[in-house]
């Protein structure tokens, strides 16, 4: 056998295993992978359903919300159950981990009909569900839908024009905000008081307070390195510059960020980075960040202000009662920049209209004053206006809801296309070799402008010609 | 010698019985193993061919159905213009050719120690065992730890001794070192079985018969192991290969990729394509590209073992 055999059999095996490949080959062809255009959407505006005066409301279908797993979480939670005794109407709570929540989303919104009725919607990648049609534009499901303006829209993260591919003002209503992350300055109090130095307003007092109390023990300032795009471009909102910036006259948009603000602001990250910050300033993420400050050894920084509770906790912080906030410095007085973070719920396209109604009416309850301010004092982070100046009288949170407050006039947003993912990996890429020197601040920024260029002009805007 | 036939010795013609019959006899073999080829085939060639066909696509989600475009050769043109893509092979090599020399010496000289050990061997290879044994996100983790600047166990050890810990995996030149020590520890012990099981199969009537001839140890292991072994060492290298081309898990907790771009890799950038950026079609172009890459290697690995084969 045995060499003759297995030769016969490679060279019988042969034209079966061609006729095989080719099967596939064509199976591929025909899966279900082969629509070359999108449907024609068919969940056709619904009528809001009036509301009787003689019958008893009739509870809804139950909903079920992808929620991610993060600190806010039981103030979410709280807010759930108040909803469920206060309605009746059911709802179920699917808690994932962040690194699970844009493939669970991306499932659910494939499917032909979505497991869940209310999506968590991140900063970074709600753009694309806007984009494609995956969640239902709010006026769909209620016409009369209005969102009241106490509720903070984080400039227009709400809203898609899918005109301009961008969250703009004159946007069609998708989302509603669920949490409010915005960046705050944190500063230790105790430490200020003791070197008779007031809270910072600018990026020199925060130099000058760095120079001060850094030691051995003490970094005077530390920067967010992992990432690093989300803290560096309120540098250099507050400097007056962007990444990209949108001509609503020409609909043509710019690359600015290779512009003398964005160089200023990077030259001042750096420098406060490197000159101040622990040995490992390039290897800090959000995390190290906090334990940094609840451990005492860091001045000031710049983080999400849903980081604060972390602070008072017994449990983890040696600083209770020492760290103060304020809205991040700027460039000169009253420039200042914070970057919003948040979450947004949206409603998936592919439902019935009756789940449809149910996740708005759990949304539309949830951003009531009433329950912002019950969702803030189960310690999460709320969305309005009124409540954040309510709260900053409070005795236990009022120390960083009142910066809350005072940051609503100086949110900036990240760049907000479809293409926003792949514009992220460029700035990231970027500010961590300038950070590291791996290449020049000016190299950084000319390298990066040029990708984003690329970024925009393949995927077929308007593009400005790129300033040298 | 020819003879001549006579008619009684001319067979007639087999009946269409009788040839169906001696047709199923000679593919009987086919016939057994054709499920089973056939259903690899559709396990591994229709997932294969869907990859080759995104790569030449742009793939996207609209209203929840897939909108294909082709675009021919468009992800090769993006593939060479992305500044990424050559640090990130760049990094890859430099991991796969240390962390595949480094593991095969280090593999190579324990298991021929513990193969001449007469005690404690199931002791030994239970121990070594155990880093194979740990999920890839747990060790990730826990090197995290130990590597963390502020209140690592390695930095914490070497204050005991009054010297400064390093900036591990915030420090360029450092952060890739540190992340092929992680997978020294954590893979030596798969290359340690392999050659171990190989060192422990051959025959050892050439050793005494070398012995007796007067041969010294060291010639022994070069004249007579070492040859003998070269087929296990060959697969164990090319395994090994395949797995260190595709890291992942070590790289995505230790430093996702930093600091700057020293430690970016292919796999990851595929990741972050893929799902950060959901750029289906150019994540696969990618994948596919890697694949190649590999092959490449196997097929220098499978002449590389036919060449040596005693």
């Amino acid at each position: 056998m045995n060499l003759h055999f297995v030769k016969k059999t490679q060279r019988s095996l042969f034209p079966i295993l061609s006729l095989l490949i080719a099967f596939s080959f064509l199976l591929a062809a025909c899966g279900p992978g082969t629509t070359t255009e999108a449907p024609a959407p068919t969940a056709a505006p619904t009528e809001a359903t009036a509301p009787t005066t003689t019958e008893a409301p009739k509870p809804l279908p139950p909903i079920t919300i992808l929620i991610n797993e993060s600190p806010w979480l039981a103030g979410f939670e709280a807010l759930v159950n108040k909803y469920v005794e206060e309605t009746g109407n059911q709802v179920t709570l699917n808690r994932t981990p962040f690194n699970g929540m844009l493939e669970k989303s991306r499932n659910a919104v494939q499917a032909s009909e979505s497991e869940f009725d209310i999506l968590t919607l991140n900063e970074q990648w709600y753009m694309q569900f806007y984009a494609d049609g995956l969640v239902t534009p709010i006026k769909d499901i209620d016409p009369n839908f209005q969102l009241d303006p106490q509720v903070i829209e984080y400039e227009w993260a709400t809203r898609w024009d899918p005109e301009l591919g961008y969250s703009s003002q004159d946007g069609e209503l998708y989302g509603v905000p669920i949490n409010g992350n915005i960046m705050l300055y944190f500063y230790r109090k105790d430490l200020f008081d003791a070197q008779g130095l007031a809270a910072p307003q600018t990026w020199a007092d925060v130099e000058a307070a760095a120079q001060k109390l850094k030691s051995a023990d003490m970094a005077g300032y530390v920067v967010r390195a992992n990432p690093p795009n989300w803290e560096f471009q309120a540098f250099l909102a507050s400097y007056g510059g962007s990444v990209i910036k949108l001509d609503e006259q020409t609909g043509e948009w710019e690359v600015t960020f290779n512009s003398p603000e964005a160089l200023e602001a990077l030259n001042t990250w750096l420098k406060l980075g490197r000159e101040y910050g622990p040995a490992n300033y390039a290897d800090n993420g959000q995390a190290e960040m906090i334990a940094l400050m609840a451990s005492g050894k860091v001045a000031q920084m710049v983080l999400v202000g849903a980081s604060a509770p972390d602070f008072d906790n017994p449990e983890k912080s040696t600083v209770i009662g020492k760290v103060a906030a304020v809205p991040v410095p700027g460039s000169a007085p009253g420039m200042n920049a914070t970057m919003s973070g948040i979450w947004v719920m949206g409603i998936p396209h592919n439902l019935p209209d009756e789940r449809k109604q149910a996740a708005l009416a759990f949304l539309n309850w949830a951003l009531s004053k009433e329950a912002q301010l019950f969702y803030a004092q189960s310690g999460a982070i709320p969305v309005r206006q009124d409540v954040y100046e309510e709260m900053a009288d409070d005795p236990k949170v009022g120390w960083w809801m009142k910066a809350m407050a005072d940051s609503t006039p100086f949110i900036h947003a990240q760049p907000r296309l479809a293409e926003t993912p792949q514009i992220i990996e460029v700035l990231d890429r970027r500010l961590k070799q300038a950070l590291i020197s791996e290449v020049t601040p000016e190299q950084a920024l000319s390298e990066g402008a040029r990708e984003i260029h690329k970024i925009l002009t393949d995927a077929g805007y308007k593009v400005k010609p790129l300033a040298e | 010698m020819n003879t001549p036939l006579n008619s009684s010795s001319v067979s007639r013609p087999p009946g269409l019985i009788s040839r169906l019959g001696n047709f199923i006899d000679r593919t009987f073999q086919y016939w057994t193993i054709a499920p089973l080829v056939i259903t690899l085939l559709l396990l591994m060639a229709y997932p294969s061919l869907q990859l080759l066909r995104m790569s030449v696509s742009e793939v996207d989600i609209v209203k929840g159905h897939a909108v294909w475009e082709f675009v021919g050769l468009k992800h090769l043109e993006t593939a060479l213009q992305d500044p990424v893509v050559p640090v990130a092979l760049r990094n890859t090599l430099v991991f796969v050719i240390a962390v595949v020399i480094i593991e095969t010496l280090l593999a190579l000289t324990i298991s021929i120690l513990v193969s001449r050990s007469h005690h404690l061997v199931g002791l030994y290879r239970t121990v070594l065992l155990i880093p194979l044994l740990v999920p890839p996100i747990a060790i990730g983790t826990m090197w995290r730890l130990m590597y963390d600047y502020n209140y690592g166990f390695i930095n914490q050890a070497l204050a005991v001794f009054g010297i400064p810990g390093p900036t591990w995996t915030a420090d360029p030149k450092l952060a890739m070192p540190s992340i092929i020590l992680v997978d020294l520890w954590h893979w030596t012990s798969f290359m340690f079985l392999i050659i171990l099981a190989g060192l422990e199969s051959l025959p050892q009537e050439l050793n005494e018969a070398a012995r007796v001839d007067g041969a010294t140890e060291s010639q022994i292991f070069r004249y007579i192991t070492l040859p003998l072994l070269r087929p296990t060492l060959v697969t164990a290298v090319m395994l090994r290969t395949i797995f260190a081309f595709k890291v992942f898990d070590e790289i995505f907790l230790l430093t996702g990729g930093g600091p700057g771009t020293a430690t970016e890799v292919i796999s990851l950038y595929i990741y972050d394509v893929f799902s950060g950026q959901f750029r289906l079609g150019y994540a696969s172009f990618l994948a596919l590209g890697l694949a190649v890459i590999i092959s490449v290697f196997v097929i220098f690995y499978r002449r590389l073992g036919r060449r040596t084969q005693i």
